[in-house]
C-alpha cells in the first residue's frame, strides 16, 4: 500500500521538477508526457513491429531455449560426475565475466541481424537455469532414490516423476532470474549494436535528441519488465509444492 | 576430499579448456578466414594491443572506474541496506519498489544518465554504480530483516547502546552477506561499466571493443574478450576465496 504512495509520490516531484522549469524539457519531460508518448507509440505499427514485437520474439525464444537446455545440461551434470566437475568451476565465476564483451565477436561473424542476440541472450540466461536446477536435483533426499530403484523406475520415469517434480521449485526459482537475465541482456545488446528493436530505438532516439521518444519507451520497457515479472513469479507459484 | 579426488577437479575442468581451445583453434583452421582468428593470433594481437600507451591507458581507466565504483557501491549499499532493513515500515513500503526497479533492464536507462549527468566519467561511473548497487543493497536488506528477532530482543533486554548491538550483533551476523554481495555486485558494476564504455566512451576496455568492431579486427576483440575475462577473474576469485572462509568462520552454510 505506502509502496504505491512511494511510487505516485516519486513520479508527482519528476513532474513537479519539470514543470517548475529547474530542469530543461530537453534532458527531463514531465512524467504526463512520458505516459501520452508510450501511448502514441504503441499504437504505431511501425515501432510495433519493428522494435516491440522483435524484442519481445528474441526474448521469448531466448528464455524456452535457455529454460530447456538448462534443464538438460543440469541433468547431465548431475547424472556424469565428470560433466559435473569440469564444467562447475566455469559455471560458478560465469556471471563474473561480462558476457556482452563477445557481442563484437558475434557481430563480426554474423552481423547485425536478431541470431547473435539470441545466440548470446541464451548463453546469458542458461547459466542461472543450470545452477538452480542442479541444486534442485541435488537436494531430492536419498531415501527416494532408493524408493525408486526398489521399484523398478527406469531413468526416464525417475526424471519424469521424481526429479523433476522434486526441482521444481529450484527450477522455478532459476527460470524467474532467466526471464530477467533475457530481457537485460536483449536489450543491452540491441542498445549497443543493432538496426531494429526495443533497445535500438531508445539509443537511436537518444542519438537523435528525440527525448520524449525515448523517454516513452524507457517507460515501455520498464512496465514490460514489470508485467513480464509479476505473470512469471505467478505462473510459477503455482508449481512451487514448497510454498503450498 | 581425497587427493585423488582433488586431482580430478583440477584435471577435469582444466582438459574441458583445452578441449575448447582446440576445438576453436581446428576451425579457425579448417576456415581460413581472415575474420575468424585462432587463439595464438589473438594472445600476439593482444600482446601488440598491451605495448600500445594508449591501450595501457585503456586498461588503467576501466580498472579505475571499476574499482571506485565497486567500492561505492559496496559501502552505500552495506550501509542503506542495513539502515532499510533496520525499519519495518520503510522495508514495507519502499522493498517492492525497489525490486520493481531492479527488474528494469538498466541499460535503457543510460541517456537518462547521460542527459541528466551529461558525457563523461561522472555518467559512466554512475551508471556502473547503479548497476552493481541495486542487487548489493537488496541483498543487504534481506539479510538484515532476517536478523534473529531473538537475538536483538537479548540486545534490548541488555540495554545495548546502538553501537554495540551493531558491532556485536548485526555485523558478525551480516558479513557473510556481505561477502556474497560483494561477489555478485562485482561482475555487474562490471558488466554496467563495459556496457557504458561500449555505448559513450572516449577510452576504456569496451570503447576498444567497439572500435575494433567497425575496423573488423577479430583477433584483437578475442584478444581483448580474453584480457577482460582475467581482469573479471582475479578479483571474483579472491573474494569467492574469501567467501568459504567467511561462511565456515561465521559457521554459516
Amino acid at each position: 500500500m505506502w509502496s504505491v504512495v512511494v511510487v505516485v509520490g516519486f513520479f508527482v516531484i519528476v513532474e513537479l521538477i519539470v514543470q517548475s522549469g529547474a530542469v530543461s524539457s530537453f534532458k527531463l519531460v514531465p512524467v504526463s508526457t512520458m505516459a501520452t508518448t508510450a501511448f502514441d507509440l504503441l499504437g504505431d505499427s511501425a515501432f510495433l513491429v519493428n522494435d516491440l514485437l522483435r524484442s519481445v520474439i528474441i526474448i521469448v525464444v531466448s528464455f524456452v531455449a535457455a529454460s530447456v537446455l538448462g534443464v538438460l545440461v543440469a541433468y547431465a551434470m548431475w547424472r556424469w560426475g565428470a560433466c559435473r566437475r569440469s564444467l562447475s568451476p566455469y559455471l560458478n565465476v560465469f556471471y563474473a565475466v561480462p558476457t556482452f564483451a563477445m557481442y563484437p565477436i558475434m557481430v563480426v561473424l554474423f552481423g547485425t541481424g536478431s541470431l547473435p542476440i539470441i545466440a548470446l541472450t541464451t548463453a546469458f540466461g542458461v547459466v542461472v537455469v543450470i545452477l538452480n536446477s542442479l541444486n534442485g536435483f541435488n537436494a531430492v533426499p536419498e531415501v527416494v532414490r532408493k524408493l525408486a530403484s526398489t521399484l523398478g523406475m527406469g531413468r526416464t520415469q525417475y526424471f519424469k516423476k521424481i526429479l523433476l517434480p522434486a526441482a521444481m521449485p529450484d527450477i522455478a526459482a532459476g527460470l524467474k532470474l532467466c526471464m530477467a537475465y533475457s530481457v537485460i541482456a536483449a536489450l543491452a545488446m540491441e542498445f549497443i549494436l543493432s538496426t531494429q528493436g526495443l533497445g535500438h530505438f531508445i539509443s537511436y532516439s537518444y542519438d537523435s535528441f528525440a527525448t520524449k521518444d525515448m523517454y516513452g519507451a524507457v517507460l515501455i520497457v520498464a512496465m514490460l519488465a514489470l508485467v513480464a515479472n509479476i505473470g512469471l513469479t505467478r505462473l510459477l507459484s503455482k508449481l512451487d509444492w514448497r510454498r503450498r | 576430499m581425497s587427493a585423488s579426488a582433488r586431482r580430478r577437479g583440477i584435471v577435469e575442468p582444466v582438459a574441458l579448456a583445452i578441449g575448447l581451445i582446440a576445438i576453436w583453434w581446428i576451425t579457425a583452421t579448417i576456415l581460413q578466414s581472415r575474420v575468424f582468428p585462432n587463439p595464438l593470433e589473438s594472445i600476439q594481437k593482444l600482446g601488440e594491443d598491451l605495448s600500445r600507451s594508449s591501450f595501457i591507458g585503456s586498461i588503467g581507466a576501466t580498472v579505475q572506474m571499476l574499482a571506485l565504483s565497486f567500492v561505492t557501491c559496496v559501502v552505500v549499499g552495506t550501509v542503506l541496506g542495513i539502515g532499510l532493513g533496520l525499519s519495518q515500515f520503510w522495508t514495507q513500503a519502499l522493498l517492492p519498489v525497489c525490486y520493481a526497479a531492479n527488474s528494469v533492464p538498466k541499460i535503457v536507462l543510460y541517456p537518462i544518465f547521460l542527459l541528466l549527468l551529461g558525457i563523461g566519467d561522472l555518467s559512466r561511473f554512475a551508471f556502473a554504480f547503479m548497476s552493481g548497487f541495486l542487487p548489493m543493497f537488496l541483498l543487504m536488506v534481506e539479510g538484515t530483516i532476517s536478523v534473529s528477532v531473538l537475538h536483538l530482543k537479548l540486545g534490548a533486554s541488555l540495554r545495548m547502546t546502538f553501537p554495540n548491538l551493531f558491532r556485536r550483533i548485526l555485523l558478525p551476523t551480516l558479513v557473510p552477506t556481505i561477502v556474497t554481495g560483494m561477489r555478485i555486485s562485482f561482475g555487474l558494476a562490471f558488466l554496467g561499466l563495459l556496457l557504458a564504455e561500449m555505448f559513450s566512451g572516449a577510452s576504456g576496455l569496451g570503447f576498444e571493443l567497439l572500435r575494433n568492431v567497425t575496423q573488423v579486427r577479430m583477433a584483437n576483440i578475442m584478444g581483448e574478450v580474453i584480457l577482460i575475462a582475467v581482469i573479471a577473474l582475479i578479483p571474483t576469485l579472491l573474494i569467492t576465496w574469501a567467501e568459504r572462509k567467511v561462511h565456515s568462520r561465521f559457521g554459516i552454510d
